[in-house]
């Protein structure tokens, strides 16, 4: 095994028609999509084992409060609509990318990283390009999963239309914080080659400190004002405070603007560890 | 009588040499290795708060008391981190068949199955041991049960059935990575239907959904049925007493019906080469 140093000057990078550049970002972004089409058995078992997933939460909160009618604050219908949106936020913010070997801990391990720096686009770009083409996806699936849902009286709707459109603005800028968070995590592989630990162990502390496993309204009050200085409330738990009716909307201008607090810190560290992952990028294979 | 005994421990001194190797290996990549010990306490811990939290904010789950809900908890959780420990690579197998690795193992002079569980050392069963361990000594304190040599017995019996039920309910998954690819989503999704809903009294569920998790995939199998005999439930479980109290060998029957089917499956493995 050979380990070479990327540490040329990278590729020039030319100038393309808007329209030309459009047309090359849309084929990069759908690739996962793509992926996951050409195998319907993998998509087909991906859907039953939601349905599945969304099935034994349903029953299983409306089981717990046949022996009361409020708790925390939430009664069985907010505690069941915020679990059930819950379930789509874990399903659907990842998409799966392990099976296609296009994971970037997959792509480092390979060596084929070395790719990513040599493509007439920067890897950061490919890789905001890639994202956004995964969560859009993602994003798809949820809305067809909350319409069915909601049509069917398994969750409620929004509080009110404010809240309904305040818990929309919160969803859009958490997304976002999301989408650095996750990349804060792919980039650590650039220092330790293998992260595959690190990412499922970020995976399942996103879960709880998010309020994607347990609504955050049932945690002791300790954990809720220590999870308040981390970004992951932000993320999901503010988003679905507000969608059902827990939350004042009146509460929209501050968090939003500790949303954005967020989104620019994450912002300007990503870019930082880039710079300092294209120094130091190594390729393993020979 | 040296001899007899020296076959009989053969396989089992390859199997503990080849295990020690894997763990030499997991090193290899010491920050991993540690996050990937800790990885089984966060994953575990993260299961334990949420069955914590609902014992906490909802009194009397299903009419069992905290000591013998968390005894339900710590029984699997033992018995999970058991499973993963001997068992759990068999839920890796689709990723062996799309990496060609499949065929190696069936030219070598060892059992597949044995191969296959012998791929990797899974070193997060070190923070499931000890997340398991935690919960146990919690309920120990909170049970108020008059402990007898038979009940200890049929805990530990329980737990080894628990192990079983769980690599039983994967071997026969796995059964069907030898035809189709995509079968590790499966593998992850019972993996977290076990861990999500196999912590506290299935008695809370609807019946049709209790029936399914006990006769379709036999999560009651794994620690619910038995706490229910060692805690005096049985009448709550929706199933016969006799089921109920024979769950630790229904589990030993699934496992050897399920390897059973698993080797005869393997008659119908095409290779990725084709």
């Amino acid at each position: 095994m050979t380990v070479a140093a990327l540490d040329a000057p990278p590729p020039v990078r030319e100038h393309r028609p808007r329209a030309e550049q459009s047309r090359r970002a849309w084929r990069a972004a759908r690739v996962t999509a793509l992926a996951e089409f050409y195998q319907w058995g993998r998509l087909a078992s991906s859907l039953s084992m939601l349905v599945a997933r969304c099935a034994l939460t349903y029953w299983l909160w409306r089981a717990l409060y046949r022996s009361t009618s409020s708790s925390a604050g939430l009664d069985v219908h907010q505690a069941t609509t915020y679990a059930m949106l819950g379930v789509f936020y874990v399903s659907f913010r990842n998409v799966n990318r392990w099976a296609g070997r296009d994971t970037m801990t997959q792509h480092m391990l390979e060596g084929t990283i070395a790719y990513w720096f040599l493509r007439p686009v920067t890897p950061r770009r490919y890789y905001c390009i890639r994202a956004c083409g995964d969560l859009s996806y993602g994003a798809c699936w949820a809305t067809l999963a909350f319409t069915f849902c909601l049509s069917t009286g398994v969750i409620a709707p929004p509080a009110s239309t404010a809240a309904g459109l305040s818990a929309l603005a919160t969803m859009a800028f958490g997304l976002v914080i999301l989408y650095y968070l996750q990349q804060l995590i792919d980039l650590a592989c650039f220092w330790t080659v293998v992260n595959f630990q690190l990412v499922i162990m970020y995976e399942i502390v996103q879960n709880v400190l998010a309020g994607a496993l347990i609504p955050l309204w049932f945690m002791p009050g300790w954990f809720v004002s220590f999870d308040g200085w981390l970004p992951f409330q932000g993320t999901l738990n503010i988003p679905l405070s507000l969608y059902i009716g827990r939350s004042p909307v009146s509460g929209l201008g501050r968090e939003l603007a500790v949303q954005s607090c967020w989104i620019a810190a994450l912002a300007v560290l990503t870019t930082l560890m880039w710079r300092r992952a294209a120094a130091r990028v190594t390729v393993l294979g020979g | 009588m040296t001899a007899l005994l020296r076959r009989w421990w053969r396989p089992w001194g390859l199997y503990l040499r080849i295990n020690r190797l894997n763990l030499k290996a997991q090193t290899a990549y010491r920050g991993e290795f540690i996050l990937g010990a800790a990885f089984g306490l966060v994953w575990q811990g993260s299961m334990i708060l949420f069955a914590g939290v609902l014992l906490l904010r909802f009194p009397g789950l299903g009419g069992w008391k905290q000591g013998d809900v968390l005894l339900i908890a710590s029984m699997r959780l033992i018995s999970h981190s058991l499973y993963v420990v001997t068992f759990s690579n068999i839920g890796r197998l689709s990723l062996h068949v799309q990496e060609g690795r499949m065929d190696g193992f069936l030219l070598r002079p060892l059992p597949v199955y044995r191969q296959v569980l012998l791929t990797q050392f899974q070193v997060n069963a070190f923070g499931d041991i000890l997340a398991g361990i935690g919960i146990f000594t919690a309920a120990l304190l909170r049970l108020d049960l008059h402990w007898t040599p038979a009940k200890a017995l049929y805990v530990i019996a329980g737990i080894i059935g628990g192990t079983l039920a769980e690599a039983a309910i994967q071997t026969l998954v796995s059964i069907a990575a030898l035809r189709f690819t995509g079968v590790q989503t499966w593998t992850f999704w019972i993996d977290q239907t076990i861990s999500t809903f196999g912590n506290y009294p299935l008695s809370v569920l609807p019946g049709a959904v209790r029936g399914g998790l006990t006769f379709a995939l036999p999560v009651a199998f794994i620690a619910f049925l038995p706490a229910a005999v060692v805690t005096g439930h049985m009448a709550t479980t929706g199933v016969p007493a006799w089921l109920t109290v024979a769950s630790p060998v229904v589990a030993l029957l699934l496992f050897l019906a399920t390897k059973a089917l698993w080797y005869r499956s393997l008659r119908f493995y095409q290779s990725v080469g084709g």
